[in-house]
This record gives structure tokens, C-alpha cells and sequence, in this order.
């Protein structure tokens, strides 16, 4: 059985302006061990659904529909109490910039302990340090620096104590959201190094959000890219970036900027994301889609799929199946 | 991509430039502490061409930049622009330069002042240059902001800045950049905030408005595919010291210097593919 399985999930912002549908019917199941990715531009929802995942939705977002169904009980009717059982200590979330929000005041061991703590009371201080130690060595951060401040830190060495935060409670499902998106290259390197390895070792389920295809590439194996609140096209790493065969994956990938695909880029002729408020026909992608007939302005889109794994979401079977899926 | 042909002639040069920064001195500190951003740069941009400086965060590419602009003043050495010294120019000189060099920055959201309208945020350059009349000013602000895509220029002459997207910012400050007709320009990190459908569409620009106006870009950068896209030649930097500069096809295929080599190694791709 999947660790986690989304259904239908359907997530609104209440605005001035009326409801914004922020994440619009998404499905998609994790097993252990199968890192999974989601890529999409800013503003497609991809950190709503992480956010809904961990119980730490603003208060002007409603879940409208779906469940989300996480070892046996559904996450999206949990009240908040009841949260506090589940995130840190099941779900952890590892956020974009987070090594800034390390309390400048306290040892990191401190800050790590007290995760610990907050959710094993009874542990035995021998046991609490010995975890402790486990974790620096899991992240490489020697165990004298344990008794450090979070100022005698590089970025790089902050986000890994982030990571070992959030490995802390050894929880079930880790999600990411873009862990190294505030770091320069050299260190993001060592940083996916890290979580790939991690990952390994521990088994533990992961959903990595990303806008850099290429980041999430190096760590998931599979892939769901996102357009405005939907889920567009879902497979493994390797179909959707081999043989990607949505309109918008294509223009995604092919105007990614990489060191060895300068011949295949294509500039796409694109607006940016549409306007979730305003009333959208069918498929969301239909304004910037350069191949379509129009059709999807006025019939709902549907999963087509290729292979067992691969399955995109489109009108029109014939461009998903089409000769022109190769890039 | 048009390579500069053979004789051109410099039209940004430094010499041997340093620049150290003294922080905010501490009230116990007994030695103040100084931060050698550039140690000794040279570097020589020729005219036409678009010029890569790549390089890790706190390596000093900024810094050049603003020194370049004469933003800031050197340490130590000599910038020359169209072979006169930068350091020296004072009142309509200086005022003078600052009409023929131009800066795009990274964060669109924060480089437009929100009070502005679009309009009066491209005309500025123009206004404060003492460049054209009223009209002819409008009629050229609308023009500018046709060429860098945002048509019909009329429909956003009077848009405000939170009613754009942050493309069509960037966009924005591409015509503030443009619009008095520089030679030189220094976009610093100008898609970093940006999806890459979006950026990818600005490389676009910045090339056809290279082709079309002649001018000369130095592109700052850590994304060292972005540079090799869009650049002529590429300056790698390495804690204030130029580590190679070479054509952009020549440091990725060749690289010399092991920092180059791990700068390649380290940027992400779809590793499967290769």
C-alpha cells in the first residue's frame, strides 16, 4: 500500500477579489523508498500542497474537496490538536531558506534536542545524545561542532542541521521545498549529495518541490509537473524528461538553460501563469498552447495515458501520443 | 549569436583594480577587520560584445559591476571607459557618463519604485538627462517599451508596477535601462527571481536588443549554461580574483583552471541524458 495517497485534492484561497483555486483536483500516490518530485513555475501550487500535507495551510485557504490519506487516516480531516501528533513527528518539512530560521541565541544542538524532546519525553538523555550524534554524522556535520551557534555555521552546513531536523523524530515522509534554492550551485551540489544520500540510507518517503528541473531531476524518481493548479503530466524521471509529451513540459524543458542541450533550446512564446481568480476554461495551459485545436477551452481535459507510469492531462490524445512527443 | 569580429577595440577596461570594504568598526575589536572583495582585477570588455562574469555568491562579480558604473570608487587601480579613466570625472562629464552606462538588477520587485508609473518610470532617465521634449519623450517611451515586448506600449503607459508581472517588470527596467540609449550595460543577475520559461524569453531580448542597438552587456551570473546562452566571452571569479576568461564555447569545452572545472561539474543537467 502507498505510504501516501492524495485524492482529488482540491485547495482554495479566499481573496478580496473571490476564491482562488490554487491547487484544482490533484491526485498522486508515494511509496517508500521512490522519492517523488513536483516542478512547476511560481504560483502553481506546488507549495500549497506541501503546506496542506503538513497541516500548515494559511487561514484564508480551504481544503474544497480530496483526502489525503497517510497511514491510515485522513490528513484533511484532522483538527489541530490532533496535528501536533503528526507533523515533526511523521511529517517533516524541510522549507526553502530555512537555515535563516535557526534561533540565533541557542547551541544547534539545543534546537535539534528540543524537536526530539517536544515528541519523545521519556527518552534517556544517554539515548538523546547518542541520537543526536547519529544525526551529525548522517548530515556530515563533524560532532564538536554539535555545541556550536547557529553564526559559526556556512549556509551550507545550516541546511544540513535543517535536514537533521527534520530526519530528527525519524519521521515517514520528509517533504522538501526547494531545500537549495537559496544556495549557490557548489554548495546546492553537496547539498542534493546530502539529501540523495539520506534518503538512501533511511528509506524514508520524500516529495521534492522544486522550480529548477534539473534540481529535481537529481534527486526524485518520479516526477509530477504542475501548470496553475493542475498536474499536467506525472511518470518516471526518466519518460518525462526523455519523452516529454505535455505542451507545457515540452516548453519547460526546452527552454532550460543546461550545459549540454544548447542546440535544443526552444524559446516559448509564453504569458505567465494565468489568473486563478478569472473564470479559466478547461485546461488551464489552453491560452499559452501552441498546439492544440481549441477544443480544451470547452471539454474538460482527462488523464491520457502512455505507459503504465506515464499519463499526461490534455483533450487531444493525438498531440500526447503524437510523433512530436520526441524532443 | 553574432561573435565580435576581429578589430574591435575595448570600450571597458581595468587595470590591477582592488576593492576593499571596511565594516561597521566593532567596539571591542582590537584590529578591524577588512574584506578584500576584488584583488587585482583585470579585465578588457571590447565594444559589441556581451561579456559573462560568473562566478559563486561573495566572489565580487557584483562588485565589478558597481565599480564599473562607478557606483563605487576603487581601492586601488584604474577602470577606463572608451579610454578615459572613470575616477577622475566630475560634474557634466561625469553627469555625462552616467547617460552612456546603464544598470539592470536582479530583483524586479524591488528595482521599480512602486509609486511610479510605468511611464514616468522609463521617462526618469530621459527627464533627468534633459533629453527631447515632453512629447518627444512620451512618443519615445512608448516606443522603447514596444521594443523590449510589452505592446502596444500605450496599454501600459499608465500601469503601475504591482499590476505587472515579474517578467514584464523586468521588461520594465530593461526599457528604463535602454531608453536613453547606452553603450554599456551591467545586468546583474537580471533573471535569477525569474521561472525559466520567463528568463529564457529575456536571453531573447537582450540579444535582439544587442543586434539591433549595438550595445555592449556585461552579464553577471552564477548559472554558468545562462552565461555560455548568451555570452560572447566568459570571466570565471573567484574570490576576488579572475580564475580564466576565454570564448564561452572554449570554458565550458576546455576549461583550464580547476575552479572552472568544478563550477561545470557541479551545475545541474539531466544527468541520464548525457
Amino acid at each position: 500500500m502507498a505510504l501516501l495517497s492524495v485524492k482529488n485534492l482540491t485547495i482554495g484561497y479566499k481573496t478580496k477579489k473571490g476564491l482562488l483555486k490554487a491547487v484544482d483536483n490533484i491526485s498522486f500516490d508515494l511509496e517508500k523508498g521512490s522519492p517523488l518530485g513536483f516542478v512547476g513555475e511560481s504560483g502553481c501550487g506546488k507549495t500549497t500542497i506541501g503546506m496542506a500535507l503538513m497541516g500548515l495551510l494559511p487561514e484564508n485557504a480551504v481544503i474544497l474537496d480530496g483526502s489525503i490519506q497517510f497511514q491510515g487516516e485522513d490528513l484533511v480531516l484532522l483538527k489541530e490538536k490532533q496535528w501536533r501528533r503528526v507533523r515533526g513527528a511523521k511529517i517533516a518539512m524541510i522549507f526553502q531558506a530555512a537555515m535563516n530560521a535557526l534561533n540565533p541565541v541557542h547551541r544547534v544542538e539545543d534546537q535539534i534536542k528540543e524537536a526530539i524532546i517536544t515528541h519523545q519525553p521519556d527518552m534517556s538523555s544517554a539515548d538523546l545524545t547518542a541520537r543526536l550524534q547519529e544525526l551529525f554524522s548522517l548530515v556530515d556535520i563533524p560532532v564538536q561542532r554539535m555545541k556550536d551557534y547557529p553564526h559559526e555555521y556556512s549556509g551550507g552546513m545550516k541546511q544540513r542541521v535543517i535536514i537533521a531536523m527534520a530526519l530528527a523524530c525519524d519521521p515517514d515522509l520528509i517533504i522538501a521545498d526547494e531545500p537549495t534554492t537559496a544556495l549557490d550551485v557548489i554548495v546546492q551540489d553537496q547539498i542534493l549529495q546530502e539529501i540523495r544520500k539520506v534518503q538512501q540510507k533511511t528509506r524514508t518517503g520524500l516529495i521534492f518541490i522544486s522550480h529548477d528541473i534539473a534540481v529535481v531531476a537529481s534527486v526524485c524518481d518520479r516526477i509530477c509537473v504542475m501548470y496553475a493548479g493542475q498536474l499536467v503530466e506525472t511518470g518516471t524521471k526518466k519518460e518525462v524528461f526523455t519523452s516529454p509529451r505535455h505542451p507545457y513540459t515540452r516548453s519547460l524543458l526546452g527552454s532550460y538553460l543546461s550545459l549540454d542541450n544548447l542546440n535544443d533550446i526552444v524559446i516559448p512564446d509564453m504569458q505567465e501563469s494565468p489568473d486563478l481568480l478569472s473564470d479559466i476554461g478547461s485546461c488551464r495551459f489552453a491560452d499559452n498552447c501552441k498546439v492544440c485545436s481549441g477544443v480544451c477551452r470547452k471539454e474538460a481535459p482527462d488523464w491520457i495515458d502512455i505507459s503504465g507510469t506515464h499519463k499526461a492531462f490534455c483533450c487531444e490524445p493525438q498531440i500526447i501520443r503524437g510523433s512530436h512527443g520526441k524532443t | 549569436m553574432g561573435k565580435p569580429d576581429k578589430k574591435t577595440s575595448p570600450l571597458v577596461e581595468m587595470k590591477g583594480v582592488s576593492k576593499t570594504y571596511f565594516p561597521r568598526k566593532q567596539l571591542f575589536a582590537r584590529h578591524q577587520n577588512t574584506v578584500l572583495a576584488l584583488n587585482g582585477i583585470d579585465l578588457c570588455i571590447e565594444t559589441g560584445e556581451i561579456f559573462g562574469l560568473v562566478g559563486q555568491s561573495g566572489s565580487g562579480k557584483t562588485t565589478t559591476g558597481r565599480l564599473l558604473l562607478r557606483l563605487e570608487q576603487p581601492t586601488a587601480g584604474e577602470i577606463l571607459f572608451n579610454k578615459v579613466p572613470v575616477r577622475g570625472l566630475k560634474g557634466r562629464a561625469l553627469k555625462e557618463f552616467r547617460s552612456r552606462v546603464q544598470m539592470i538588477f536582479q530583483d524586479p520587485y524591488q528595482s521599480l519604485n512602486s509609486h511610479l508609473s510605468i511611464a514616468e518610470t522609463v521617462m526618469e532617465p530621459l527627464v533627468v538627462q534633459k533629453i527631447g521634449t515632453p512629447e518627444s519623450r512620451s512618443k519615445k517611451v512608448i516606443h522603447t517599451l514596444e521594443t523590449v515586448g510589452l505592446s502596444p506600449g500605450k496599454s501600459f503607459y499608465n500601469r503601475y508596477p504591482h499590476q505587472l508581472s515579474g517578467g514584464q517588470r523586468q521588461r520594465v527596467a530593461i526599457a528604463r535601462a535602454i531608453v536613453v540609449e547606452p553603450e554599456f550595460i551591467v545586468a546583474d543577475e537580471p533573471t535569477s527571481m525569474l521561472d525559466a520559461t520567463i528568463a529564457i524569453q529575456l536571453f531573447k531580448l537582450l540579444m535582439d536588443i544587442k543586434a539591433t542597438f549595438g550595445m555592449t552587456f556585461l552579464f553577471i551570473t552564477h548559472n554558468l549554461a545562462a552565461a555560455r546562452y548568451l555570452c560572447d566571452r566568459i570571466a570565471v571569479i573567484n574570490e576576488g580574483h579572475i580564475v580564466e576568461v576565454n570564448t564561452a564555447e572554449n570554458i565550458i569545452r576546455h576549461p583550464e583552471h580547476p575552479y572552472t572545472k568544478k563550477l561545470i561539474q557541479v551545475q545541474p543537467g539531466f544527468k541520464f541524458s548525457r
